[in-house]
């Protein structure tokens, strides 16, 4: 089937799905500390990695349009979908951006004016870390990025109904609005993770940070690409996309995985043996205290994919590409976990201690395996759930919008004879 | 490798949708096919002739393991036996440093040890006598051939028909 048909029993699945989420939340919230630390990491974590999905499936998208890309044209919707999201992204941000003014969450240390002014570190870096830098690049990036996004899909839409598969006037368009946004995409998603991230730890920071999160994106989005297909498939929808797509997509799993853990070693071993105290705090805290998350992460995702997914026949095979696929997905989101949750945890226990609360800053360096903190637990994975559900929704809603065909993409026929062996 | 001289009747076509059909109809009469030659490599060929999938990445694989192994044992002997040296107040044994050198002798094995292998099975390397049917293969031909030693004239016939059938520019034999 070329049209995608939003069933009530997906409805029902996903909103429970989202149910999850909001009790989750709601639990943590009542559970918490004073500083709702765990619950405005777990929020501000998912917001990110989803958003960020979103924008590596723009990214690609637009890539693949400027290079002449074929290859991805009969699965192209799911990419505009998934791009769609960055509106829900940005309400999402907004509430982060109230907090960084107004202090009802301690996402970021730079935000509170008596430690800028003590911390001669922070001092130094006020000219970027400040609440005007933050709102301005979030709304302006993320703007620009919707703008894109949307602009590309209403341009999908008239090509749809144009004069057929020679018109190539929606094609040069978008060809021309995709030259413009990889520049845009590529710098400021660079500055702004530095911003939305990497000053979770405003103290400490690293030039290849930007790349290894963006990496980190784009291996989730081709993962979570690569599992809407074989569900859309199951479902009988889209059967022009054949196992010669799924296999391109297992070879971009494959590839991104191993570019993803160039960027994290080069980034852990530059560091290591620069041997500069400021710089392997960051990483010796992860060692000592997050040791099952630290070394989790590179088992589950670089290790274990890349064994898998070494062999051609893997990535042509339904099980195999499900099984690495959810487990790529869910390590991303582990690897976005560890680069929020210890710093937001050391500023809490430091904004605990100076509240009153003496033995707040104590206690990080004697607990281990703090529930929230150190390992993800059940309240976490729920909140995953519940954005999950959201972001599949909002995917489906747009999938539903028009038919899963480009059927008047000019290279839509070169895509349906795709052949990759 | 050839080990005998054999001789071959081949046929030369002028584009590569003639060759597929042509090969297409081998197999469906069960002529058998001696080799076939392309200037380029043409699409669906391989599960058209039947060939198997080639095992050469496996080998490239183990090759990739010998050097990854090659490395690590290497330079472990070497900072920690051989000549112990103390970079930036690091321990003898530092992983971390030697990961690069692992991944780069694992890259050298597999290529190194994947050409070596392929000139072997191939029977191809310096000083080889280059074995072409025709000077055209290497242009714009696309060439079939049949390995007719032994055939007999019935055979032979067969073939040539089967040649003309199918449109091909030139037929000719050749001793290789």
């Amino acid at each position: 089937m070329d049209q995608f048909i939003f069933r009530q029993r997906y409805k029902n699945i996903l909103f429970a799905f989202m149910a999850i989420g909001i009790i989750c939340m709601a639990w943590t919230w009542f559970s918490d500390d004073a500083l709702h630390t765990r619950f405005w990491s777990n929020f501000f974590h998912n917001t990110m990695y989803f958003t960020g999905i979103a924008f590596a499936a723009l990214l690609l998208m637009t890539m693949g349009i400027v290079t002449y890309g074929m290859w991805f044209v009969a699965f192209k919707r799911i990419w505009e979908a998934y791009s769609m999201f960055l509106i829900t992204g940005i309400i999402l941000m907004l509430v982060i951006i109230g907090g960084v003014w107004f202090h009802y969450h301690h996402i970021y240390h730079w935000t509170d004016a008596q430690d800028v002014a003590k911390d001669v570190v922070l001092n130094g870096k006020s000219g970027f870390l400040n609440p005007w830098w933050y709102t301005i690049g979030t709304i302006v990036t993320l703007g620009a990025w919707a703008y894109f996004a949307v602009k590309l899909r209403s341009l999908s839409r008239q090509q749809d109904n144009n004069g057929g598969i020679d018109d190539v006037t929606e094609y040069n368009q978008m060809k021309r609005l995709s030259a413009i946004f990889l520049p845009v995409g590529g710098f400021l998603s660079s500055v702004m993770i530095w911003q939305w991230i990497m000053s979770v730890d405003a103290h400490w920071y690293s030039t290849l940070f930007a790349w290894y999160a963006t990496a980190s994106w784009v291996v989730a989005c081709f993962a979570f690409t690569a599992l809407m297909i074989i569900f859309l498939k199951g479902q009988k929808f889209m059967d022009f996309v054949t196992v010669e797509h799924m296999h391109d997509v297992g070879k971009f799993v494959f590839a991104m995985t191993i570019f993803w853990a160039y960027l994290w070693f080069a980034q852990f071993m530059l560091i290591w043996y620069g041997n500069n105290g400021e710089e392997t705090i960051y990483f010796n805290r992860q060692m000592q205290e997050y040791p099952v998350m630290f070394w989790g992460n590179v088992i589950i995702n670089f290790v274990l994919p890349f064994l898998v997914l070494l062999s051609n026949y893997t990535k042509r095979k339904v099980g195999p590409m499900v099984f690495i696929c959810l487990l790529v997905f869910f390590g991303h989101w582990w690897d976005f976990f560890l680069m929020i949750k210890p710093g937001m945890l050391h500023t809490a226990h430091e904004e605990l201690a100076s509240m009153g609360d003496h033995g707040a800053h104590g206690a990080e360096h004697v607990s281990h395996f703090v529930e929230g903190f150190t390992i993800p637990g059940l309240l976490e994975l729920g909140t995953m759930l519940g954005f999950f559900g959201l972001f599949v929704y909002v995917t489906f809603v747009q999938l539903g919008k028009l038919s899963l065909r480009p059927k008047n993409d000019p290279l839509l026929p070169e895509s349906l004879h795709h052949h990759v062996q | 490798m050839a080990l005998k001289n054999k001789e071959v009747l081949f046929g030369l076509f002028d584009d590569e949708t003639q060759l597929l059909s042509a090969v297409a109809d081998a197999r469906k009469t069960h002529m058998e096919i001696d080799d076939v030659y392309t200037p380029f490599p043409v699409h669906g060929l391989d599960p058209l002739l039947g060939l198997e999938e080639s095992r050469l990445h496996i080998a490239g694989f183990f090759f990739g393991l010998i050097g990854t192994m090659t490395a690590f044992f290497g330079i472990t002997w070497i900072f920690t036996k051989d000549w112990p040296t103390i970079f930036g107040g690091k321990p003898y044994f530092s992983f971390p440093a030697f990961v690069p050198i692992m991944f780069e002798l694992t890259v050298l094995f597999s290529a190194i040890g994947m050409v070596v292998t392929f000139y072997t099975v191939c029977g191809l390397g310096p000083g080889v006598k280059a074995m072409t049917l025709h000077d055209r293969i290497t242009d714009d031909k696309f060439c079939i051939s049949f390995d007719i030693t032994e055939a007999d004239e019935a055979t032979k016939s067969d073939v040539k028909a089967f040649f003309a059938k199918h449109g091909a520019s030139l037929v000719d034999t050749k001793m290789i």
